[in-house]
């Protein structure tokens, strides 16, 4: 299915990448606030119909995840030593 | 011997993205192996302060500063590299395409509070503006204009430029504030004369969070024809701003509050009607001899990049922010008695939540909450331990101004954290209150206001 000139498998694609790349920063908050907006950025434009606002999305879509593919590097260079205490929280058994 | 440390480092993130294995932890123990040359320890402590921390606390101090938010680092990096010219070199592509950013920068500010791009200066953040706005104003008008109205809730550099002022012979109405935290309209109203040159007024308090009502003062400022300042560095992206709306002639705004780089800010001056100040730093002319000096590309781009995703995103972090607000709120409410929260409710922004903990010390509780990254309030002034003068200025009791904690939620912090603060919190609280005798005589209903305590 074609819509505005971008197909459903490239917008599903687009939002497999960018939860992919969302993953892998290493700042536990940015990793957390990319996956989630780029979640509720989705669900926010489920409804779209009009093929030029479609289109408009995908490329800022893509243009999102051209910044999160390279800030994923950059953040990793300079990964900090020691981990959020949110991110030792998943190692200790729950109480 | 670094530059090839750093290649390896570069390599293996490389790596990682184009494999995309379980890679978050694998390029730390490798980037983490790979700096162990020149570190000490790199797997699970470092000693700060004489303080072991294990982990890197949460962060709840969005009022101290905020991360910079990945966008706009994106949009930094160029100018820190290739693209490092001088923005008034007139005479090279390096000076036109920097020229440009700036620009591009300008109008992304301007964009966020209604102005022009034509009335933004780029400055080195809210302190410096607020300066040029207090001072400068009112050195410029010095013939007829001898008083400033301002608040006794106002930041710091505010009302260290009202005393300086003061002890230049100019006079200072520092304007009460209700017990809610906001200015009494009328008071102001009254301390306004003839020869008043400057209202100012901060929009959102930095550490109690209230909204000052801004379109009400801006209308009596407009009635008696005086000009009106605002710093609006705790405002800027988190509420809807409209420089005409509020009427403002200068309004300061800073970078490092909405997700930018710290070290720039800028001042909005209105050109109709035009309001003029004395340049209070003197040099090459640039920003229209208003703040001489070199315009520092890459920040000033940040800025700009902050302020267009802030605009963007207003609306789905402020919803996210009250939600969370109120989570955390109702999450230590419905465990611990004896809470206040410093302000008003319903007029403040809710990214700033202000809680007095009765029967509590203050320092021992910030000291316990190691693994929450809070403050007691401003952290100019969070090495005293002074209770803060904005709360006494509130009427807030000795004892209670003692035990606040500002919670500062941003953009960034998840429900998680707000969980894990609210079971810190409580926790901590309990425990001193378990050891406190106040609270222990509370409990057998004896009113503490009420007791003599004997002289030694």
């Amino acid at each position: 299915m074609v819509s505005g000139g971008v197909s459903r498998a490239q917008i599903l694609g687009l939002y497999r990448s960018l939860l992919r790349t969302a993953r892998q920063f290493t700042d536990y908050n940015i990793r957390e606030y990319t996956k989630r907006r780029a979640a509720d950025g989705f669900r926010e434009n489920r409804d779209l119909t009009d093929p030029s606002s479609i289109s408009a999305a995908y490329s800022d879509g893509i243009a999102q995840l051209q910044v999160a593919k390279r800030q994923t590097v950059v953040y990793s260079l300079y990964a900090s030593k020691i981990k959020s205490v949110m991110e030792m929280e998943m190692k200790m058994p729950p109480n | 011997m670094s530059y090839a440390m750093a290649s390896k480092l570069v390599a293996s993130a490389l790596r990682r993205t184009l494999t995309r294995t379980n890679a978050t932890y694998g390029v730390r123990r490798l980037s983490t192996s790979a700096m162990a040359a020149e570190t000490e320890t790199y797997d699970d402590a470092v000693t700060m302060k004489g303080v072991k921390i294990a982990a890197r606390p949460l962060y709840l101090d969005m009022q101290a500063t905020s991360p910079v938010d990945p966008r706009v680092l994106d949009a930094m990096l160029p100018y820190y590299l290739a693209r490092f010219g001088n923005p008034h070199s007139r005479t090279h592509l390096f000076g036109w395409e920097s020229e440009q950013a700036v620009e591009t920068a300008r109008e992304q500010v301007a964009d966020l509070i209604g102005a022009s791009p034509k009335e933004i200066v780029f400055t080195s953040g809210a302190t410096e503006s607020n300066n040029i706005s207090v001072k400068g104003v009112m050195k410029f008008y010095k013939e007829k204009k001898r008083h400033v109205i301002t608040t006794q809730t106002e930041h710091k550099c505010v009302l260290d430029s009202c005393r300086h002022l003061q002890q230049e012979g100019f006079e200072v109405t520092y304007l009460p504030v209700e017990s809610d935290g906001i200015i009494d309209l009328e008071k102001l109203r009254s301390a306004i004369r003839p020869d008043t040159g400057l209202v100012s007024v901060m929009a959102v308090n930095n550490e109690i969070g209230v909204i000052q009502p801004m379109e009400e003062i801006g209308r009596i400022c407009k009635e008696f024809n005086v000009p009106f300042h605002t710093d609006a560095a705790q405002a800027l992206g988190k509420i809807p701003i409209s420089v005409d709306k509020w009427n403002v002639s200068l309004m300061s705004l800073s970078g490092h509050k909405i997700y930018g780089p710290k070290g720039v800010g800028a001042l909005y001056m209105r050109r109709r009607p035009r309001i003029r100040v004395e340049p209070q730093m003197n040099g090459g002319g640039q920003e229209r001899g208003i703040r001489s000096g070199t315009v520092p590309t890459p920040l000033v781009v940040g800025f700009g990049a902050a302020c267009q995703v802030a605009k963007n995103e207003m609306e789905y972090d402020d919803k996210r922010i009250k939600a969370l607000q109120e989570r955390l709120l109702n999450g230590i409410r419905a465990k611990l008695d004896g809470i206040v929260v410093n302000g008003s409710v319903e007029k403040r922004y809710a990214g700033n939540l202000n809680i007095s903990f009765a029967y509590v010390e203050g320092e021992s509780l910030l000291m316990g909450l190691k693994e929450v990254a809070v403050s007691s309030g401003s952290a100019c002034t969070s090495a005293s331990l002074e209770p803060s003068y904005v709360l006494r200025a509130l009427g807030v009791d000795e004892d209670m101004a003692h035990t606040s904690i500002r919670f500062g939620i941003g953009r960034f912090t998840t429900e998680a954290e707000i969980d894990r603060a609210i079971e810190l919190t409580v926790m901590q609280v309990e425990k001193l209150r378990e050891m406190s005798p106040l609270y222990e005589m509370v409990k057998e209903g004896i009113d503490i206001k009420q007791i003599q305590w004997s002289q030694h």
